[in-house]
Formats: structure tokens, sequence, C-alpha cells
């Protein structure tokens, strides 16, 4: 399974999106306000989430910000994170 | 100051709302299923009354709720249900509202999962959505937000008295004019972790039946649910259930301490060996009800008796209580089915500590 793959099972189960399905997550639809309508606490706890599974400790705010703007996006940071560790 | 009861909300191992506990209330019978329990090493099976919470859609979209715990979930139906049944649900905001909640053990499922993220995952990675959830007001709180309810918004936790004494505040924000109207709630949740203590406590008992009235014999099923009254002062009521006459709390009731012994009362017994004796000293020659039964032991019991008791007072008959055929104190177990004689009804809840709650209702 790919991180993209993962990443949008992990978002269903742990912010409990129960109406979604992995298939209906546009890899590029915006993570916050329309799109997946994800809002400030989610923001916190995805940090946590990627620290979790992954492994990943998100501390610059401004890396984050780009990170969290879809999926495809914060897959390709994550990827970008393992192979530099 | 005497309070009117305007709407009753209830979901329980019985069902959810008041039609289906009076369903239950006629056929005395109830929904008990087996859990199973995987946190005590060996796999475990209890028998329990479990609830379902899915009705809240019909109140709150689905999306709203994806991040309320099951203990809040619980509130919240018991909370629309109570507003629904008072007909008053489609004012929309209510101002002046005050929510106050009794839990014996709280939000147990949510505060030790947020404990695990904790001590499994360390302290940066213990889920902020947990740590929200497990406050202890939270389920009041989520209720007074959804609600738009501008009063107070409280919790009161002090185990088996947790109704009586939540009550007590509920009429002090009433008296002080601080409310037009109060939506007393009682809550509880039968988590992974309260099915393990009780376990541990209880041992895995069989699927026997539980004999409330049946002093000595330990026969204790848990149970969960919420049990929901909207509450007015009896001069700005409109047509409801009964009134709230007095709420009394203490220790070491003497027997011989009813009021009018023409009243029925409403026994809090639920099958713990511990405390049968004591409720048979008590009720001596008393005509008494139990329906635990229906809904399971748990800290707040005494909150379904109160809803069983303002509808035996708004219909003007009586329910028989389940198994009420095994009784070995010389009391009068009243039977179903019939006109309600007494102008009153009481309930009666015993604490482990020698404490009491006597809380009384009446026709008005």
């Amino acid at each position: 399974m790919n991180t993209k793959e993962k990443l949008k099972q992990i978002l269903i189960a742990d912010l409990n999106l129960e109406e979604l399905a992995p298939e209906d997550i546009n890899d590029n639809a915006p993570l916050f306000g329309e799109g997946l309508g994800l809002d400030s606490l989610d923001a916190v706890e995805l940090v946590v989430i990627i620290q979790k599974h992954f492994g990943i400790e998100i501390k610059d705010m401004e890396e984050g910000r780009d990170a969290f703007k879809s999926v495809e996006a914060l897959a390709a940071y994550i990827d970008r994170r393992l192979a530099a560790a | 100051m005497q309070i009117a009861i305007q709407g009753v909300g209830v979901v329980g191992g019985f069902g959810t709302g008041v039609a289906e506990m009076r369903k239950a209330l006629l056929s005395g019978s109830s929904n008990r299923s087996i859990i199973q329990l995987s946190n005590c090493g060996d796999p475990l099976e209890i028998p329990a009354f479990r609830t379902d919470t899915s009705r809240l859609t019909e109140f709150v979209p689905l999306k709203a709720l994806r991040r309320i715990d099951n203990f809040s979930k619980l509130g919240l139906l018991g909370a629309y249900l109570a507003l629904e049944d008072a007909g008053v649900l489609a004012e929309g905001k209510q101002e002046r509202l005050g929510v106050v909640i009794a839990s014996g053990y709280g939000a147990s499922g949510i505060t030790f999962s947020f404990l695990d993220s904790f001590i499994n995952d360390g302290d940066i990675c213990a889920s902020p959505t947990y740590f929200a959830n497990s406050v202890h007001n939270s389920a009041a709180a989520y209720i007074s937000i959804m609600l738009g309810a501008t009063g107070p918004s409280s919790t009161v936790s002090q185990f088996h008295q947790s109704v009586p004494s939540a009550l007590q505040t509920a009429r002090l924000w009433l008296s002080e004019g601080r409310v037009d109207r109060v939506l007393f709630g009682a809550v509880e949740e039968l988590s992974e972790l309260i099915g393990y203590a009780w376990c541990r406590q209880r041992g895995t008992t069989d699927s026997r039946e539980i004999s409330p009235l049946l002093t000595g014999t330990e026969s204790a099923v848990p149970g969960e649910g919420a049990a929901f009254l909207l509450l007015s002062r009896k001069e700005e009521s409109q047509k409801g259930y009964c009134f709230l006459d007095q709420v009394i709390t203490g220790r070491h009731l003497k027997p011989g301490f009813i009021a009018s012994p023409q009243d029925l009362l409403v026994l809090g017994a639920d099958g713990r060996r511990e405390k049968g004796a004591d409720y048979a000293v008590l009720a001596e020659n008393a005509t008494v009800a139990c329906f635990t039964s229906l809904y399971g032991s748990m800290p707040i019991s005494p909150a379904f008796d109160l809803a069983i008791a303002a509808l035996m007072l708004k219909e003007g008959k009586t329910f028989a209580s389940p198994f009420s055929g095994i009784c070995d104190f010389p009391a009068t177990v009243a039977a179903g089915g019939k006109a309600l004689e007494s102008q009153r009804v009481s309930c009666l809840s015993l604490s482990d500590d020698d404490g009491f709650g006597l809380v009384t209702l009446s026709k008005g």
C-alpha cells in the first residue's frame, strides 16, 4: 500500500470520517475548509497522527502549512521525510 | 418550591424513548446482550444492557458527531428526546435553559483511551480530541452548545447519589430564577474499563435473571444509558408529567422513614447482594416496585426510576415489577395495570457508604 492510500485510511479512522471511504477522498482536494472540511483542531490532531503512524515530527509550522494542503502534498512530504531519515 | 417535569428522554437496554420504555414496562422484558471484554487477560463474556445511539442522527448530522465520544452521544440523545417529548424542540435556541448532568463514572471510555494514548505513544502523541472529550463537563458542554442553551452547564458526580445531588442543583437554579428551565440528565456508559472492573469485582456471571427483591443473592447485571427530565417551575409549566416534590439525601436512613406509607415506593435495588438486605429493612411493609431488571445496574439507576415514576403518575396507573414474584421480605409488590392509588411516588436509592437519596414525585 502506498503512502497516499495508507494516509487516507488513517485519516478516516483517526479523525472519525465515518461517512467517507478512501476512494471518496480526492488526492488534490484541500484538507481544510472546502474539500475534506477539516478544521483547526484536526490540524493539531494531524500533527499527532503523522508522528504516531510515521514517526515524523512536524516542528516547523510553515513546513506543515504546505504539507497540509492536500493528501497528495502530505503523502509527498511524508515520503520525503522518510527518505531523508 | 414545586418543580414540574415537562418532558422525559430515555435511552437504555429497553430501547430509545418513552414509547419503547413503556413497551418494556408492559412486557416486562428488555434487551440484554452478552459483551466481550478483550483486556482481562483471557477473553471474558458478561451479560449487560447495552444501548444504541443511532437515533441521534435524527437530531444532529453525522458529520457534527465525529469528534463526540459515546458518553456524550448518550447524553445528547437523552437531551434531544426530552425536549422532543416536551414539545419544545421546535422552539430553536434554548435560552435561559440550564443543563446539569449526573454520572457516577463519567466518560470512562474516552478518558482511558486518552490515558492509553499518553502511555503507549508518549505525551507528545496524546490525542487532543480524546483530551477534550475526557474533560469532566464535556457532555454537558456539547448539549449546551448544540441546543444554544445559555444558562449554567454543570456535571455532578457523587457516585450512587449523583442523581439526587444533580436534582438539588437543578432545583436551586430554578428557585433562584437563574433559568426558566433545566435539562436534568443522568448518563452512564459501560466502557471496556467499567466492564473489566465489573468482572474483577463481581466475576463473570452466567446469564442469570436479575432478582432485585431477593435479598442476599447476587444477580446484578451492568447497564448503561441516559435518562433526562426537562424541569420548570410549577407556575410556569404547561401540561407535563407530574411534579418534583422533594429531594432528600443523607446517611444512615432508619427503618420507618417513609413519610407516607400509602405512597408507592420505587426501590433502586439492582441485584447487588450487599445492598439487598438494606432495601428490605427500609421497605418493610411498604408497597414497592422495582424496575432495574429493565435497564441494569449503574450508579445513575435512580434517574430511570424517576422517569418510570413520572410515567406512572402521568398515566395514573402502575406497571408491574419484572420478576416481582420473587420477593423475600414483607412488602407488597404493586400489581401492574392497576389504577395508581397514591398521589405520590417516591424513589429510594442506597449507596455503598450508607448514603441514601429519596426523591418524591406527585400528581401536584
